[in-house]
């Protein structure tokens, strides 16, 4: 069963690796909530002991699962969505100000406009609805 | 997941998530049936809330799960009538600063301890010491700590809920608008 | 509200002080704290009564200057709220007996400190010299911390006084205690550190007035005091304090000869003065303990005045400049005589309070022998001069400039100081005993043989002040014979001084982050080598280091765990095809159907818990991530969304190759998984202990609930940070 797990997590992982390095923003986003999502199994799985939940009245003679690790897995879960969240908000955001959420247009700007400053030219606006 | 809607509109091929996003449903494009299950599970969903809360510390569950639960049942007052309807019905504003009212009580149980001159987040009863019950609610301040967490989660579930939903409820009223003006002027003024 | 932390400061020193220590985070060993001792009362007398004087001052200054400067008046309530701040700081550090806490309020300090001396942020000089001492002050303060961590793992606490107990002399008395007096010496504008303390004079004048004559220079020395019972074991830091005592006076007080800006030549006074105070540490005994504190009362007395003046004349005239004022006493004759008293008392004349502050300097140098004699003598002559240089400059000699009518409230803090340097000069005794109590403190023992007083014989310490009265006059006399030599040896300062290195470390700083930066942005694929090359070379050097041969197990398979083994295909599956999918809609069901396939998952590791939060999370992101595709319009959601053939095949290598090192990673480590279960098992046991029965819900909110405080902080900044990005920070 270890292996099999450590073939999901990899699995996972790697599908997540993968959408990160694309050029869309929103799949780099589902890329992180995935690779998060592979990093929590992991830390459930690194559990010293599995078997039956660890609540009280503890059963006779069965194996408890290690609760510390479910404790930590529940924290990461917690932080990774709402990262999540933040970087949706932050891709709409890029959105509005650039009209485009692939990274390779908005980084062409970026180096655009920071070219313009060194000039000491005014940035040029950009408006939602026109190509980058 | 919770079903969005239950008149089984398919999800169209592009755009076809009208009935999946908040606030963007204009009101007429949800049935009856809809409306009336989602207010009928509203109160029984809160109180799910309020069970796996106070229950958590014996059970399953805590602050963190009811409070999305709770944001979850305020979100499908949401689906079914859409935005301003449901801020008509329920006392809704106000909502996102319930947040930091709830990390301001998870910081005062935290700093209960020093106070009475324990560690920091040290929770009452100490251990050995007799609990009190109310009912079979038991009185400890894990409780209210796992309250904050509650009220924390349930702001924010339904803060950044709300908030996409009023900038496509904006949008899509300057797409009205821009059949009369200028599309750009539209844009510009809020972006700052 | 100052004057009532002053009374609350004085009534507990009459009272005797009291303490309290609350221990906070036992488990690191970090206390809360606190003593109002000797050293704690002097410093926050000094700290609540110049700073409410300084308060009455600007009360009436700082509209003045937002006047001049074209600012609306709200924003004095900027610099009332930082000045309370760095009041309540300064008595924190004051009172603080545990080195950690000395840490905290000294980086308060700093942080109220950087926005007072920044105050005219829409300058830049006042902008530059804001973050020098930020950076100057904050940056050596981690030379505080590690020199209380090495104290730490040495003896096991962080509180003064054990330490005091426990410390033996030796190297690492000399790195610790070193580390924690370099911190101190920069605070103090100490050589080489001085050159943060002139650039910072950019500041509003009450401001310089408070943080540069009682407070935040003070506080370098008030921690010299404090682990002065360390420090004093090593006679190597003895004889370091002395050498930078020495360099410090020197350096200052012939620079403050120099300068014509009023408020620079007493910034470099201020050097000067506080390289006494080293000094006198240095020279060590109960002379120099109680001398070294009784000299900061003294000092911070007539220099805030002094500064306090500068303000006024320049509120008065216009001027600056010492070269363009002049004959100021007879328009200006109460603020002449307050800031002639002040004056009196820094340049150590007899009536005022600081005759008795180069007494105890005499007294300490003279046990020390001749040559620390001779230094003390040569110190107080450079003070004699430049003070009265700094005065008559202003108030006496032909009248230059206009003076304007100034407010009351300008004037009258002036004279209280300069009335309080006058009556310790009569009356020496409660300021004398205030330095005794400090005195102790650091002396760690009783002093009881110093007595200030005048002495009408022909003792050395009296000698030595006559000799200085006579230098003083010589050097003022022969002023067109030295000053050319001065001149230059200040522009040499400037020229290769420690302010070059600092700049220069800047700029090196700033190149290096606009690198970083053009790499990040122009190269957006190098962002993948950047991160993920790095990282799995790592994870790789790790595995090869630790040895992976025997290491991995198969690991049994019982018929109980089917469940899983689907739910974990059924994540695998999905989390594939999300590689695959090209419409927006159909990838956000099947990452839900990959986020609730790992959630049922954890119900089958027995984490019902988990899985229950999971199903809920996965629900809110995937509403999150449609309300996301519904703000995007479809043509722009599909732009990027193809992928050129000859970038697919890398990005697939890189992928896989990444899964593959996680592969390794984590079957190595849920291979050997078996060392300590009583980790697991106490946490199981302590849970009935905590009146629960749910293990997992005991351990967010009890056990480690700190660490559940830092998640739900981060919930609450994403609710923020998104209500920032999508409506202008409102929140519904």
């Amino acid at each position: 069963m270890t292996f099999i797990i450590s073939l999901a997590v990899s699995i996972v992982f790697g599908a997540g690796a993968y959408l990160v390095l694309q050029r869309n923003l929103i799949r780099v986003v589902i890329g992180v909530i995935l690779i998060s999502n592979a990093a929590n199994l992991f830390i459930v799985a690194a559990g010293i002991m599995r078997g039956r939940p660890p609540i009280y009245p503890l059963p006779e003679g069965q194996v408890v699962s290690d609760p510390l690790v479910q404790a930590m897995a529940l924290t990461a879960i917690v932080i990774g969505s709402s990262v999540a969240a933040l970087l949706l908000a932050l891709s709409y955001r890029l959105y509005t100000s650039h009209s485009t959420i692939d990274i390779e247009d908005i980084s062409r700007a970026e180096a655009e406009d920071a070219e313009a400053l060194d000039r000491g030219e005014p940035i040029r606006r950009r408006r939602r609805g026109g190509g980058a | 997941m919770r079903p969005p809607a239950g008149d089984g509109k398919p999800l169209g091929p592009e755009n076809g998530l009208t009935t999946d996003v908040p606030g963007g449903v204009p009101e007429g494009q949800t049935s009856v049936m809809t409306r009336a299950v989602s207010r009928l599970l509203l109160m029984p969903t809160i109180a799910t809330a309020a069970a796996i809360l106070v229950k958590g510390y014996v059970e399953p569950g805590d602050g963190f799960s009811a409070g999305v639960v709770a944001a979850l049942g305020i979100l499908m007052q949401y689906l079914a009538f859409g935005r301003e309807q449901a801020e008509r019905m329920l006392p809704l504003r106000g909502l996102g600063y319930m947040a930091f009212f709830g990390l301001l009580l998870t910081l005062v149980v935290a700093f209960r301890g020093p106070v009475v001159g324990q560690t920091l987040m040290t929770q009452w009863p100490l251990p050995g010491d007799a609990v009190i019950h109310v009912g079979t609610l038991e009185v400890i301040t894990a409780v209210a700590f796992d309250v904050g967490i509650f009220l924390l989660v349930l702001g924010y579930g339904t803060g950044v809920i709300s908030l996409i939903a009023r900038v496509v409820g904006r949008a899509e009223r300057r797409s009205k608008e821009e059949n009369h003006r200028d599309p750009d002027e539209a844009y510009g003024e809020d972006m700052g | 509200m100052a004057a009532l932390a002053f009374a609350a400061a004085l009534y507990g020193w009459l009272a005797g002080g009291g303490s309290v220590d609350v221990p906070w985070a036992p488990t690191l060993d970090l206390r809360f704290a606190v003593e109002l001792d000797g050293l704690a009362v002097l410093y926050s007398l000094l700290a609540t009564g110049i700073g409410f004087l300084v308060v009455v001052y600007s009360s009436r200054y700082i509209p003045l200057h937002l006047h001049h400067e074209h600012r609306p008046p709200g924003d004095a309530v900027r610099f009332h709220f930082f000045i309370l701040m760095f009041m309540g700081s300064m008595v924190g550090l004051a009172m603080a007996q545990d080195l950690i806490l000395i840490f905290l309020f000294w980086d308060l300090t700093a942080i109220a400190s950087y926005y007072l001396i920044g105050y005219d942020a829409h300058q830049e000089e006042s902008r530059f010299s804001a973050l020098m001492a930020l950076l100057v002050t904050g940056i050596i303060a981690v030379l505080l911390l590690i020199g209380a961590l090495v104290f730490y793992a040495a003896y096991g606490t962080f509180s003064v006084p054990e330490l005091a107990g426990l410390t033996e002399p030796g190297l690492l008395l000399i790195v610790a205690g070193g580390l924690i007096a370099v911190a101190g010496l920069a605070k103090s504008a100490q050589v080489p550190f001085q050159f943060w303390l002139p650039r910072a004079m950019a500041a509003p004048t009450p401001v310089s007035a408070y943080l540069h004559s009682a407070a935040m220079v003070a506080a370098g020395v008030l921690l010299i005091g404090r682990v002065y019972p360390l420090l004093q074991k090593s006679e190597f830091l003895l004889g370091a304090l002395t050498a930078i005592g020495v360099g410090s006076i020197i350096v200052g007080g012939l620079i403050a000869l120099t300068r014509d800006v009023l408020k620079q030549l007493l910034a470099y006074s201020t050097i000067s003065q506080y390289g006494y105070v080293v000094f006198m540490f240095g020279m060590g005994g109960k002379y120099g303990a109680m001398g070294a504190s009784f000299y900061v009362i003294a000092h911070a007395l007539a220099k805030s005045a002094l500064f306090l003046t500068a303000g006024a004349v320049t509120e008065a005239t216009g001027e600056k400049q010492l070269s363009r004022l002049g004959g100021l006493a007879r328009p200006m004759p109460l603020l002449a005589a307050s800031s002639g008293a002040a004056a009196a008392g820094l340049a150590a004349l007899p009536l005022s309070i600081g005759f008795f502050k180069d007494e105890v300097l005499f007294a300490s140098a003279l046990q020390r022998g001749p040559v620390f004699a001779g230094l003390a003598l040569m110190a107080a002559t450079l003070t004699l001069a430049y003070t009265w240089r700094f005065w008559t400059g202003i108030f006496l000699g032909e009248r230059r400039g206009e003076a304007r009518g100034i407010p009351v409230a300008l004037v009258l803090p002036i004279t209280v100081l300069g009335v309080l340097v006058l009556v310790g000069g009569v009356f020496v005794s409660p300021f004398e005993e205030l330095a005794r109590a400090a005195g102790e403190v650091s002396y760690a023992a009783a002093i009881e043989d110093v007595e200030l007083a005048y002495h009408l014989d022909a003792r050395p310490e009296n000698l030595l002040a006559l000799a200085t009265f006579a230098l003083g006059a010589l050097v003022v006399l022969s002023r067109p014979v030295w000053g050319g030599v001065v001149a230059a040896f200040a522009r040499l300062g400037e020229r290769v001084g420690p302010e070059r290195v600092y700049r220069a470390g800047l700029k090196e700083l700033n190149d290096f982050s606009t690198w970083v930066h053009q790499v990040e942005v122009r190269d957006t694929r190098g962002r993948v080598a950047a991160i993920l090359v790095p990282a799995g070379i790592l994870v790789g050097l790790g595995l090869v280091a630790t040895g992976t041969s025997g290491v991995y197990r198969f690991g049994g398979f019982v018929t109980e765990d089917f469940p899983l083994l689907l739910a974990l295909i059924g994540a695998t599956v999905a989390s594939v095809a999300t590689c695959f999918v090209r419409k927006h809609v159909t990838l956000v069901l099947v990452i839900s159907a990959a986020g609730f396939s790992i959630a049922v998952s954890y119900a089958f590791f027995g984490a019902p818990d988990v899985a229950l939060v999971a199903v809920l999370v996965e629900t809110l992101i995937t509403l999150i991530l449609l309300g996301t595709l519904k703000l995007i319009p479809f043509e722009v959601l599909r732009r990027g969304a193809r992928i050129p053939v000859q970038y697919a095949t890398a990005k697939v290598l890189v992928a896989v190759l990444a899964g593959g090192f996680m592969m390794a990673l984590s079957w190595a480590t849920l291979s050997q998984t078996t060392t300590e279960e009583n980790a697991a098992e106490g946490l199981l046991e302590l849970t009935p202990e905590a009146h629960g029965k749910d293990a997992v819900t005991v351990i967010l909110a009890d056990f480690r609930g700190l660490d559940t405080m830092g998640e739900i902080s981060v919930v609450a900044l994403v609710l923020l940070g998104v209500a920032t990005l999508l409506w202008r920070g409102r929140l519904p």
